[in-house]
């Protein structure tokens, strides 16, 4: 089970990477392809009008889906922002359930925005509601991988929550930063 | 008095959040929640998520992540030590030396960015692991790039003059062009305080790198000619007119990805490496940026923005004594909502009073933007703060301290362009 | 008393905005305050393109958009972009008036009650040259949003350039695009003469901002309170095209005195335009099928 989820995690953030990867391609062919007009227009006195239709839109929709689904490995990699200063001058036994309620909130708030995205997913359906602009995308599509990252981490945080109240140190913890770790919050944790 | 006693109820209760460790971005999504339901009769489930949705998906945001993702490239190749081996030489003898390559970094680098998180992101990247190398001053280094890393917003392209010319139907190109003399006095005095930093505490400061002689000095340059090219890259392909802002940043990645294939550091380690980094970085920006935009959309339903400016407006105050309640509002407001939240919610019921007092509106663009500067820097919500936090494991507040001289200069900057206000008008009328 | 948000997306200074600002106050006077209308202009409560979805949930009770932006959820919204269509305010008050039915129609299906609408000053054409003919726009960069208007540009041998709003300044100012399509006020609002020289008053098409109402807010209303609404929607509707008329006379006129060239398209390049209008309608009905088709019938016949 344990391996399984954290399998998850990280596929879900090669999802997410694959999804910017996409942002950076199409926005790099949508560039040649100008590029190339202007080159005909130069060579032959005609342009194309060459393009990948409503680039912009789908390049926010490929971020959408890069934010969400690096969520929970995000999390997991200690990268999300947290003000630690208080946390890390607790005694240790508090500091677990500091910890523990840190988790919780979080799984609450997540659990919570997972439903409402999910309830925006299906009255885009219910209504068909298509994006604007140069190409119709049925907004379902993209706004589903919104719930599906925030599905993954709302279980991650959930998963969490239990390895901390069962003692276990929290896998957040052992980010670190481009300047040596010695006499920071997260250090002490490691090294617990 | 409702208003005044719901901020304070929110101001708290963002406060405990934040304090008893609760991420950034969770904290954020809870205050709006709270903020919605306890004080309005909007559903709070529907404005949480048509919020997310319209803040996730913005073209403007995709250059944020192509930038931080070059910075990650050029982190994980040669090309970052080759910039700082290549300018080293140049800077022996001025005072700070290399610390400098911090503030000229970043002001390059807002030429092509409009966003201070990305500035701050791409630059630290690349030169806080240069510099712990060399022994600088770990506090300075901080310092210099959280506040040079909100030269991103004054130095055309900026995100935020385009949002404030919108509001206020005023030429985006004239507000860029404003922004420049501003933006190089900044850096000159974030410059001119880095020397004499480093002038009166010597002992902080690396030994000098042995003198070299100018064909030597030459002969090093050579290193600085991938990384220059990239710059001049990115920044052509704006100019000339091939590409927006996201599209340069995307050239940027190519480029660099380029030159480090070329230079031989690139693996496919190395790039997957670098991706994942950048999606990690973006993710937790952006994702603090969704709480930002979810809070700054319940400060709107609740109105608490609005009243508090009509509050200034009905003090009816003199022009200086405007400016300085404004910027009490917007120092204030600034550490808790983020800068381009301030000016959508507060602009409408701003300008009435700058045009009552007889203010240039381009010039209080540029006042504006310096005020919201200050707000990347001031904790608990800085922008920059989060960002160099990511970047160094250092917690928010020793990066606070560390960039609260530049908060000063930025305070400096205010009072210099409200006694000279020609710094940002001149340029402009120049164009007539 | 009951208080109404409402999210527009075009800032203060706007005619629209104007236009509903006063329409705030007449139901706020005409009601003794039983109703008020919070106005939060320039999309900065909701976006541009969420405020209709924000309507229909119940998040807002009202709130303003440009009726073409639906356009790809039916070909009807569309009709008021159609090129060469209705080019006066005349047609266009006509137009509105054999689509209003339809409209509302299709609006009700997402719970929503049309107030009133009221149309843009007509399109021109910007570029830094001056049009003599239609093959002078061959080649150009010619900025497009959406499918009328990259049609459009095809049509008329142009390169059509996609450039979102936020990177409109910058793609003019470094000749990434060197011509568009918009009304006398965006041209303004934009300070146009920073980077563009001429405007052919090709008076292509009037899009319309329409004012609609969450079909629940309303009925929860009192009756006396619904006619209050709806009477000030009647008098907006009249004072907003009014307004709209003003704004085109103003508007050419500040374009003119910061030096672009206003001129009156050519005959060669009228006949070009309205060809390629031709295709358009024609398109378009094909898209809109049955509905639209009697529509445009209607339109024609009168
Ligand atoms: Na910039
Ligand atoms: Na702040």
């Amino acid at each position: 089970m344990r391996s399984y989820l954290d399998h998850l995690y990280r596929i879900s953030g090669y999802i997410a990477a694959f999804f910017l990867f996409a942002i950076f391609s199409v926005v790099i062919i949508q560039v040649a392809l100008g590029l190339i007009d202007e080159i005909l227009l130069v060579l032959i006195g005609k342009a194309f009008g060459l393009q990948i239709s409503g680039y912009a839109r789908f390049s926010g929709y490929f971020l959408a889906a890069a934010t969400f689904f690096a969520l929970a490995h995000t999390f997991k990699e200690g990268s999300h922002i947290r003000v630690s200063l208080v946390v890390q001058h607790l005694p240790e036994g508090l500091r677990r359930w500091v910890e523990v309620w840190c988790c919780a909130v979080a799984a609450v708030l997540s659990g919570y925005f997972t439903l409402q995205m999910a309830s925006l997913v299906h009255d885009s359906y219910r209504f068909n509601d298509v994006s604007s602009g140069l190409i119709a995308v049925p907004l379902w599509i993209p706004q589903t991988s919104m719930v599906i990252g925030l599905v993954i981490l709302t279980l991650a945080l959930v998963d969490e929550t239990l390895r901390v109240l069962l003692g276990q140190r929290p896998s957040y913890a052992d980010a670190e930063g481009l300047l040596d770790q010695t006499s920071d919050e997260t250090s002490d944790l490691t090294h617990r | 008095m409702d208003q005044l006693i719901l901020s304070g109820v929110l101001v708290i209760a963002l406060l405990s959040l934040l304090a008893s460790g609760v991420w950034v971005a969770f904290s954020l999504l809870a205050v709006g929640y709270l903020a919605i339901e306890l004080f309005t009769s909007v559903p709070v489930g529907q404005a949480l998520a048509t919020n997310a949705w319209s803040a996730s998906t913005k073209w403007s945001l995709a250059a944020l992540p192509m930038f931080i993702w070059m910075g990650e490239i050029l982190f994980r190749s040669r090309l970052s030590e080759d910039l700082f081996g290549g300018l080293s030489p140049w800077m022996a003898r001025l005072p700070g030396r290399l610390m400098h390559v911090n503030i000229l970094g970043c002001s390059i680098f807002a030429a092509v960015s409009g966003s201070s998180a990305a500035t701050a992101a791409t630059i630290g990247k690349m030169s806080l692991p240069e510099l712990k190398k060399r022994g600088y001053d770990e506090q300075m280094m901080i310092g210099t790039l959280a506040g040079s890393g909100t030269l991103g917003l004054l130095i055309p392209p900026s995100i935020i003059l385009i949002v404030y010319g919108v509001a206020i139907e005023e030429s985006i190109s004239r507000l860029f062009i404003a922004g420049i003399l501003p933006g190089i006095m900044l850096v000159s005095l974030f410059m001119g305080y880095v020397m004499l930093w480093s002038a009166l505490n010597p002992s902080r400061t690396p030994p000098a790198e042995p003198r070299i002689p100018l064909r030597e000095r030459l002969k090093a340059s050579r290193r600085l000619i991938p990384v220059l090219m990239i710059i001049v890259g990115v920044i052509a392909s704006i100019y000339f007119g091939v590409a927006s802002p996201t599209d340069a940043a995307s050239l940027g990645v190519l480029f660099s990805l380029l030159l480090s294939w070329f230079s031989g550091s690139l693996t496919w380690k190395t790039f997957l490496d670098g991706l994942l980094g950048a999606t990690r970085t973006s993710c937790m920006i952006a994702f603090i940026l969704a709480g930002a935009a979810f809070l700054s959309v319940a400060m709107g339903f609740t109105g608490i923005p609005r009243e508090l400016a009509s509050w200034i407006a009905s003090l009816n105050l003199s022009p200086y004594a405007l400016i300085a309640a404004l910027t009490v509002f917007f120092v204030v407001l600034g550490c808790f909502l983020d800068g381009i939240s301030i000016v959508v919610l507060t602009t409408a019921v701003i300008l009435p009073m700058i045009d009552a007092a007889g203010l240039d509106r381009i010039w209080f663009g540029i006042y504006v933007v310096l005020v919201v500067e200050m707000s990347q820097i001031t904790p608990p919500v800085g922008f920059n703060l989060f960002v160099l936090q990511g970047l160094t494991g250092r917690n928010i507040f020793k990066v606070a301290l560390a960039a609260l001289p530049f908060f000063l200069i930025l305070m400096l900057s205010v009072v210099l362009v409200v006694v000279f206000p020609e710094i940002a008008t001149w340029l402009p009328q120049q164009m007539n | 008393a009951e208080n109404w948000d409402m999210p527009t997306p075009y800032p203060e200074g706007n005619f629209h905005t104007q236009n509903i600002i006063q329409f705030a106050e007449d139901v706020e006077e005409a009601t003794d305050g039983e109703l008020t209308i919070t106005v939060h202009s320039n999309g900065s409560l909701i976006e541009h393109p969420e405020i209709k979805n924000a309507v229909r949930g119940g998040q807002v009770q009202a709130g303003e958009f440009l009726l073409s932006l639906l356009a790809n959820e039916n070909a009807i919204f569309q009709i008021d972009s159609v090129p060469f269509l209705a080019t006066s305010y005349e047609e266009a008050g006509k137009l509105w008036e054999v689509s209003r039915e339809k409209t509302e129609e299709l609006l009700a299906q997402q719970n929503l009650k049309v107030l009133y609408a009221v149309a843009w000053p007509p399109q021109g054409i910007y570029t830094t040259e001056k049009l003599q003919t239609i093959d002078d726009l061959s080649g150009t960069s010619f900025r497009s949003y959406n499918n009328t208007t990259e049609r459009l540009a095809q049509l008329a041998g142009a390169v059509p350039t996609q450039v979102e709003v936020p990177d409109l300044a910058q793609a003019f100012s470094t000749g990434r695009v060197d011509a568009m399509i918009t009304s006398p006020s965006t041209g303004v609002n934009v300070k146009a003469w920073d980077f563009l020289d001429y405007y052919a008053d090709t008076r292509a098409w009037l899009p319309k901002n329409i004012i609609v109402v969450n079909q629940d807010a309303f009925d929860a209303l009192s009756p006396e309170v619904q006619e209050a609404v709806m009477e000030a929607a009647g008098e907006a509707e009249a004072r907003g095209w009014e307004m709209s008329m003003e704004e085109t006379k103003t508007q050419t006129e500040v374009l003119a005195e910061n030096g672009i060239e206003v001129y009156e398209p050519s005959e060669e390049l009228r006949d070009s335009l309205l060809e390629i209008g031709e295709t358009m309608s024609a398109e378009w009905a094909e898209r809109a099928g049955e509905e639209g088709q009697k529509i445009l019938d209607a339109f024609l016949a009168n």
